[in-house]
């Protein structure tokens, strides 16, 4: 019976914004799920919730329905039925799952491009899991991997620029458009990551006021807390646009939030003062009619992209760039995780070999039948272990480096067991 | 050649090096350029006002005869209020406006320096003296709305169709600038241009005993004037902004540029700068 990696979630693109608010597992451990028990098929377990993402990533039995089990746990936690959750998830097996967690991990699937704030997300969701004892060696060794393939991407590609240069192409129009920064107002509607990193941009240019509207009104207060602005509730939204200078709207809501004809009163009220929106969200929040409005300029992520790079050609490149570094990554762990079959056979050889190793040592002492100080004797053990351990060293390394598929540790597995006679030994 | 001429020559050559260091200077980020500029308009400036000055003290009265002197103080007015603007409020965009505009009517100032006015004997009344300063201070502030109105209207298309930023979007000023260059100049300009015609109806009066003649250029000062008002009250009272307003001052300026340029040189009426 060997392990297998199992990924269920939803994102931006799978599920509309009420059924991600829905099925959000937020500040859920992993242990709540109830789904590692002594005797069940899943040995492992992470949960990853943000704004526009839930994964669910599980280690084990390949042979057990353990999709099932996630699904039916995760709807379960959330107070909903399964049948509701199915059709908005996704699910990977094996190495499909980890080449999706490698993507997650180095932002290649997030709504921005390579924004920055996913890593630390999916870190913190590993110290969770870490601190309720639900990894082990398989997602141990998954979420370094992921760690270390996003860092490479970060440093290798210019993905990351990406969310840097369409926050730096937003305080660039602002600028250009407001002569002081300081004195304009923003309002930030629905909290999704992106807002997050484009209003520390206007932070550090100096915006200072702040109201953070969203559906769920206690992230908005959250949100307002953290930045020292005002949250303002959902259904006053309208009332409280006139007083923004910048609005950044993120919410990801399948449907409009705002049309061009919510916005003569507005402006009147305004007395076509200019305002900013900018338009984060995949789908777009924001009806593409505003930017026909007097002293109203709208800007979505393309534009904003095209504003400062129009560069398409190599913006594909960095992309392809980062998925061959993925698909590295995911060959590297393959023959990793591949091995751990191995492991059994390995683990049997060197218990026979140690088991060969104190049998011959117990004869010789009796044989030569003088007392030995413990010390003396320590040391003898010792020295019976390590060359035992020596001797299978290459026969162990020549099967591990060859087995690079399941038929083939199957192979190699059965190998050893016949070569050192392990089976026979074993009854 | 004497002596004015040569002032007339060296601040004329100023300006226009002002101009052109500006109009370079707007592409990069040198700011040795601009202040080359600045240095440049500045000695222009110093020259032109000892040009004016020594004129005025010498003969007042041939001084103030002729088109010439007129058309120069207009053009003395449009640095006078850069400079002021470059001085207390740093904005320094209009400079492309104003130096420029002070080298065509510079220009035109010499070439039209062999008209001279009819101008009755009670020349010197307050009322005249009123109408000239208030109206040409007032048509100088109007320039500087239609700079600001133009680099509204050109950074507002920018910002719309979503060009790529360049650096010469980054040196020019923000929108809102524009704007309160635009509200602030409007708002002073509208009451000076008030009380220039309002006097200059007022010494039309006294001098030749009725206020209005159906002279054209009385006419077209009426039709500004509504223009005027009404682009003043849009912009205090309603407190309208961006580029509605910008839009109206800059076809204001057009306007009065026209009527001064038009009128004066070609239509038969008593502010004519022909013989």
């Amino acid at each position: 019976m060997h392990a297998q990696i199992f990924l269920i979630g939803l994102n931006h693109r799978s599920a509309p914004l009420e059924i991600r608010e829905r099925f959000a597992l937020d500040r859920t451990a992993p242990s709540q799920l109830g789904l590692i028990q002594e005797q069940g098929p899943v040995r492992e377990l992470l949960l990853l919730s943000t704004c526009n993402r839930v994964e669910i990533l599980a280690s084990g039995q390949a042979e057990a329905p353990c999709l099932q089990h996630l699904l039916e746990a995760w709807a379960r936690q959330s107070g909903r039925s399964p049948e509701e959750l199915r059709p908005h998830i996704y699910s990977y097996t094996g190495l499909e799952a980890v080449q999706h967690l490698f993507q997650v991990a180095s932002s290649l699937d997030s709504m921005v491009l390579g924004e920055p704030q996913i890593l630390g997300q999916l870190k913190d969701a590993y110290r969770l899991a870490v601190e309720s004892e639900t990894t082990g060696t398989v997602l141990n060794r998954l979420l370094h991997k992921a760690f270390s393939v996003a860092k490479r991407i970060r440093t290798e590609t210019s993905i990351s620029k990406n969310a840097v240069s369409i926050s730096y192409a937003a305080v660039e129009l602002a600028k250009e458009i407001f002569e002081d920064l300081t004195r304009q107002q923003v309002l930030l509607i629905g909290a999704g990551e992106m807002a997050e990193l484009a209003l520390e941009h206007l932070l550090s240019s100096g915006v200072s006021r702040i109201l953070i509207s969203n559906r769920t009104f206690s992230r908005a207060r959250d949100l307002a807390g953290k930045f020292q602005g005002r949250a303002v509730a959902f259904e006053d939204l309208f009332e409280a646009l006139p007083e923004a200078d910048i609005v950044i709207s993120s919410t990801g809501a399948s449907e409009t939030v705002i049309q061009a004809r919510d916005m003569r009163p507005v402006i009147k009220k305004r007395k076509h003062k200019p305002m900013f929106f900018i338009d984060i969200a995949v789908p777009r929040d924001i009806d593409p009619d505003l930017n026909q409005l007097d002293s109203v300029y709208l800007y979505d992520i393309d534009d904003l992209k095209d504003v400062v790079e129009d560069n398409l050609a190599k913006r594909r490149e960095e992309s392809r760039l980062a998925m061959s570094i993925i698909d590295e990554a995911v060959d590297g762990f393959a023959k990793w995780l591949f091995a751990l079959d191995l492991n059994p056979a390995i683990v049997d050889l060197l218990d026979f070999g140690q088991a060969v190793g104190r049998q011959e040592l117990d004869k010789t002492l009796k044989k030569i039948d003088t007392r030995l100080e413990p010390k003396e004797l320590e040391a003898l053990q010792t020295m019976v272990a390590s060359m035992v351990k020596k001797l299978y060293h290459p026969p162990i390394t020549y099967c591990k480096t060859r087995a690079r598929d399941r038929q083939e540790v199957h192979y190699y597995a059965s190998l050893l067991r016949e070569l050192f006679g392990l089976d026979r030994n074993e009854g | 050649m004497n002596w004015y001429q040569l002032l007339d020559l060296s601040a004329a050559l100023l300006y226009f090096l002002g101009a052109l260091f500006f109009l370079s200077s707007i592409p990069g980020t040198r700011h040795s350029l601009k202040l080359t500029s600045l240095l440049s308009t500045a000695g222009g400036f110093a020259i032109h006002s000892l040009n004016l000055g020594a004129k005025i003290a010498m003969d007042p009265l041939f001084t103030t005869s002729q088109a010439q002197f007129y058309v120069s103080l207009l053009a003395w007015m449009f640095i006078f209020l850069y400079l002021l603007l470059w001085w207390r409020l740093k904005l320094q965009f209009l400079g492309l406006t104003a130096s420029s505009l002070a080298v065509i009517l510079f220009c035109s100032s010499l070439t039209v320096s062999s008209a001279s006015l009819q101008i009755p004997a009670k020349l010197s009344s307050l009322w005249f003296s009123l109408h000239i300063v208030t109206l040409f201070l007032s048509i100088g502030f109007l320039a500087m709305a239609f700079g600001a109105g133009l680099c509204y209207i050109y950074a507002d298309k920018q910002i719309k169709k979503k060009a790529r930023i360049g650096q010469f979007r980054k040196n020019i000023p923000a929108l809102t600038s524009f704007d309160r260059v635009n509200h602030w100049a409007v708002s002073i300009g509208f009451p000076l241009f008030t009380i220039g015609v309002l006097s200059g109806f007022m010494w039309a009066g006294f001098t030749w005993g009725s206020i209005f003649s159906w002279d054209p250029k009385e006419l077209f000062s009426v039709l500004v004037w509504i223009l005027f008002a009404f682009l003043f009250h849009q912009r205090l009272a309603l407190g309208w902004k961006g580029r509605k307003p910008a839009l109206l001052a800059v076809w204001l300026f057009l306007f009065c540029l026209g009527s001064l340029l038009i009128i004066n040189l070609f239509l038969p009426t008593h502010h004519s700068f022909r013989l």
